[in-house]
């Protein structure tokens, strides 16, 4: 799909926010995310002939992140944090169950797309272990059943509100452009820092 | 600056340290690794390289390092630590902490590494493999299975990656950024996954891949013209100079068995550093084509060439040039030697100054340039480290003389140096440079000379060997060089211009600059030479004595190495009225019509010495031994005994004792008279000029090399794209009364009165084709 005068703007418009425009690189892929899904071959080149940069230097980029799909995922890239903390607290179990649940391996989206899975590394929420995320979305405290629940909800076109962020689970492209710097709106919706997050500063303040 | 090299401008802080007990003083600025070289202290290594910046990649070089009394909790890098005062270094000879930790770092790499090595291109010269042995454990602890994969991938037709073997050292992509400016390979993935890798569409295509090949410290970069072809220990390395342009590239030529298998660059840090470009490193199957000429031949009574001994050849030969008016086309790849021996036979043998090494288009103006200007006159490489201004006109350094380029970008990525260049387009290479570009059409160039200002003595222009396809262009530089004090040299494409002019293979000089016109310069030659006179008059250029020829002015020609095809579509017209003596490597079509033909060995099949376009010498020596060939001096020497004017150069030790005992002319220059050009005009003027890799006849033979050649278009401007309802990509022709180049277009920032196209490529012959070079109305439409 060829890049539009509107998707041009969006990218000048991204370009100007940095002093250095290779500096717009991470953004623009998530630019890419949000236009198509994935990092296609089209964006890759785009952005390297906006950036004055090599597709070779693009790539690098993108293969060092695993943000960064080359491949289609679902409409709601669940992921399950497998670190140790997590893994411990019933992530393994959580993944394992969600990959017999629904059938697929790992990065691989359902047949009808709604649903894909990746099995992911920390994501700086211990405080609530074991966390799944869809699209960057927490969903906290998980056991295996109520990350079965989640996909099912998803799938079913009804995905419960996120337990921190937004009202409303955004999907993968919309939040993709989120992360490329174009607002929702919705950055003050939800919790932010919730109760164990804040406990070791609240007992630090009680001096104990 | 970086931290690798230091500037011999300023005067240096030196800085003493320690390395295992021994005191060492070296500039600030120099890291460990190469302080403890200096004691003569090796630490392993495989990331660190003296030209590329510092990266501590492999951690192989870990050291023990206390500064002032207080030491470094861990071993560290030291390719990455500049020295400091008070340092104390303690490498693997006297620390046991050093020594385990490269040890253990060893053991890390050789993990994942196979243990292919008598299968490896590398084994035998592998870093790696010699460093494992002398800062390795002899027995590794790793029992598990090694990574292994699809082997090779092909990340250019030319360079080949066996990933298994790579250890992430991070060379070869420095180099490509760094030193080529090229970053079409990266560091791809992550962690346990990290591999060197391309852009899936976009292949390896640099013009200086191959260095990337010579530096892997591993096997996992290698050529595909070279893999599994020989074991180092096999091969017998001979010191050589590059013959394919004037950069004067110190090389290495390979023989294993009579037969080249490889060039590498050499190291001459004053000159290519230890780098060269990939048309030098693999471009030498042209001397084994199966068109090479071995015997000398006859034309007969009937018409046909037949093979003949070599006293009858050379008896024909020199019969044939006794009794005519004979003139001499020698091409711009002659040696010194050789250049020097044809100069010496048009005057001693033939009795004239009919006489020109320019085997392509070339003008008077150019002739009095050379003569006036250029002979004699040393630019060197260390003119561009310390330029602040750097101008090039009609002159593009990555196709036509690619080392020049690789010293202009290294001084536009060290220090930010200004460059200026007079070019139709932006190409590539110019946005390299950071350069300003005056946009110019083919042939204006004179009229935008003078838009240069603020040149110093410390400015250094640039002038391509085509510039003197635009009419008064060459004045104009030379009197910008004059009123600024800035430096000029001019740069020709082949190596062997500028020993032929040094040599007077031109009708205005005799050997060591002397002008022809100068009865002094005549008599210093007539005694060295011990013959009674030397010409007076001013020979012929190539294109008067190809008129000459035509009107039987001239009515036979000695010949050596000339394409007729580089001066013009009808250079040939008239030949085969004369009597021709070739002396020649491979038939063409000058050996079609020649009534002698003499072969002559290739530049790795003899002795001999270039001067680069600096005027620098760049001697080479016998690679492959091959009895029957010789160098052209020693074959016109032969011919010139049969004559009864003998020359005495029965050798090429002879024939550069004899030229440089001649010593420099230190008498007056012939007077320049300035050429002054007009604006030209026309709506679709041609620009042309050769790209590095083309249909050049010493690239023949070598498939993997021509499939990385850069592709060829036609650049047009977005207005005539518009006019003409192309976008890129679209084929357009490019046409003349005399023929049509058709090709894909590509659009850019070029004068809307101008198209270029390659000169010489396989799809895009504008000599032959349109009979032009440049600066010439053309007409373009959609094809």
């Amino acid at each position: 799909m060829p890049f539009t005068n509107e998707d041009f703007t969006v990218i000048d418009s991204i370009i100007n926010r940095y002093p250095r425009k290779r500096s717009a690189i991470m953004p623009l892929l998530h630019f890419a995310q949000a236009r198509d899904g994935y990092v296609t071959n089209e964006s890759i080149e785009t952005i390297a002939e906006k950036l004055d940069l090599e597709t070779a230097e693009v790539i690098a980029v993108v293969s060092f992140y695993t943000q960064y799909k080359r491949e289609p995922v679902g409409e709601y890239h669940v992921g399950v944090c497998i670190n140790t903390l997590c893994a411990v607290m019933g992530g393994d179990a959580i993944y394992e169950g969600l990959k017999e649940h629904l059938g697929i391996e790992n990065n691989c989206a359902t047949k009808d797309g709604k649903v894909s899975l990746e099995r992911i590394e920390c994501n700086a929420a211990c405080d609530y272990a074991p966390v799944v995320m869809a699209n960057w979305e927490f969903y906290d405290n998980q056991t295996v059943q109520s990350a079965k629940d989640l996909v099912d909800a998803i799938r079913s076109g009804n995905p419960p509100a996120p337990t921190r962020g937004p009202d409303k689970l955004p999907t993968w492209r919309e939040n993709s452009a989120v992360l490329a710097g174009i607002s929702d709106g919705r950055a003050g919706e939800g919790v932010s820092a919730g109760e164990p997050s804040l406990l070791g500063l609240k007992l630090s303040k009680e001096g104990k | 600056m970086s931290t690798q090299e230091v500037s011999a401008d300023v005067t240096l802080e030196l800085i003493t340290l320690t390395i295992d007990g021994f005191e060492v003083t070296v500039p600030k600025g120099t890291l460990v690794i190469r302080a403890a070289e200096k004691l003569g202290i090796q630490i392993p290594r495989f990331c660190d390289h003296p030209l590329l910046d510092p990266v501590g990649a492999c951690r192989q070089c870990l050291v023990d390092i206390e500064i002032n009394g207080r030491k470094f909790p861990k071993p560290q890098a030291s390719c990455t630590i500049p020295v400091e005062t008070g340092m104390v270094v303690n490498t693997q000879l006297t620390s046991n902490v050093a020594e385990k930790a490269q040890k253990g770092i060893m053991e890390f790499l050789l993990v994942n590494h196979p243990l292919d090595c008598p299968v490896c291109d590398k084994g035998g010269e592998c870093p790696l493999q010699n460093q494992a042995m002398s800062n390795g454990n002899g027995e590794s602890r790793f029992d598990g299975y090694k990574r292994t994969f699809e082997k090779p991938i092909k990340i250019s037709a030319q360079v080949l990656l066996d990933r298994e073997r790579c250890i992430l050292c991070a060379r070869c992509t420095r180099f490509s950024e760094e030193i080529a400016g090229d970053p079409f390979i990266t560091l791809n993935d992550r962690g346990a996954l990290q591999q060197v890798g391309i852009y899936e569409e976009k292949p390896f295509d640099s013009y200086f891949s191959g260095n990337t090949i010579q530096i892997c410290p591993v096997g996992a970069l290698t050529g595909a013209s070279y893999r599994f072809r020989a074991r180092p220990f096999d091969l017998v390395s001979t010191p050589s100079a590059c013959e394919h342009c004037a950069s004067g590239c110190d090389m290495r030529t390979d023989v294993r068995r009579g037969k080249t298998l490889r060039r590498l660059a050499g190291d001459d840090s004053q000159v290519n550093e230890e780098w060269n470009c990939d048309k030098g490193r693999w471009a030498f199957k042209y001397a084994t084509a199966n068109n090479r000429i071995k015997t000398p031949m006859i034309r007969g009574a009937d018409g046909e060439l037949h093979e003949a001994s070599w006293p009858e050849a050379l008896a024909t030969a020199a019969a044939g040039l006794s009794v005519n008016r004979a003139a001499v086309l020698v091409g711009g790849r002659a040696t010194v030697e050789d250049a020097y021996g044809y100069s010496k036979f048009a005057r001693v043998a033939l009795n004239t100054n009919d006489i020109d090494f320019r085997s392509r288009v070339h003008t008077d103006e150019e002739r009095d340039f050379l003569t006036s200007a250029i002979v004699g006159v040393q630019v060197n490489y260390s003119a561009i480290d310390r330029a602040d201004h750097l101008v090039l006109i009609g002159f593009e350094p990555e196709d036509e003389s690619p080392i020049v380029f690789l010293r202009a970008y290294k001084q536009v990525r060290k220090r930010g140096l200004k460059v200026t260049t007079i070019a139709p387009f932006t190409t590539r290479g110019s946005k390299k440079l950071n350069a300003q570009v005056i946009k110019s059409a083919a042939g204006n160039e004179s009229q935008l000379i003078s838009k240069i200002s603020g040149l110093t003595s410390k400015s250094v222009i640039l002038v391509g060997e085509r510039l003197c396809e635009s009419y008064g262009a060459l004045s104009a530089a030379l009197k910008l060089a004059q009123t600024s004090g800035a430096k000029l040299a001019w740069i020709p494409r082949r190596a062997g211009e500028r020993g032929a002019i040094e040599a007077g293979a031109i009708g205005t000089l005799l050997p060591g600059g002397r002008p022809v016109s100068d009865v002094a310069a005549r008599v210093d030659i007539q005694s060295a030479w011990g013959v009674k006179s030397i010409p007076e008059n001013i020979g012929r250029t190539t294109s008067e004595i190809l008129v000459g020829l035509q009107s039987g002015d001239i009515d036979s020609l000695l010949v050596g190495g000339v394409d007729p095809l580089d001066i013009s579509a009808d250079a040939l017209v008239g030949l085969e009225k004369a009597f021709v003596v070739s002396l020649e490597m491979r038939h063409s079509s000058i050996t079609e019509i020649a009534n002698v033909i003499l072969p002559i060995a290739a530049v790795v099949e003899k002795s001999g010495s270039f001067l680069d376009w600096e005027g620098r010498a760049r001697a080479f020596e016998t690679a492959v031994d091959v009895p029957d060939l010789r160098s052209d001096v020693r074959i016109l020497s032969m011919i010139a005994e049969k004559m009864g004017k003998p020359i005495n150069l029965p050798t090429v030790a002879a024939a550069a004792n004899e030229f440089a005992s001649l010593g420099n002319w230190d008498g007056a220059r012939a007077p320049f008279i300035a050429a002054s050009g007009t604006a030209i005009s026309g709506d679709t003027i041609l620009a042309s000029w050769r790209l590095l890799l083309d249909a050049g006849s010493l690239q023949d033979g070598e498939v993997n090399l021509a499939n990385t050649a850069h592709p060829s278009v036609a650049v047009i401007s977005t207005d005539r794209a518009e006019k003409l309802g192309v976008k890129s990509g679209d084929p357009v022709r490019v046409s003349n009364s005399r023929g049509e180049i058709t090709l894909p277009c590509e659009i850019k920032d070029i004068e809307s009165n101008s198209v270029w196209v390659p000169r010489n490529s396989h799809t895009s012959k504008t000599i032959a084709t349109l009979g032009i070079a440049s600066g010439a109305s053309v007409s373009v439409v959609k094809a």
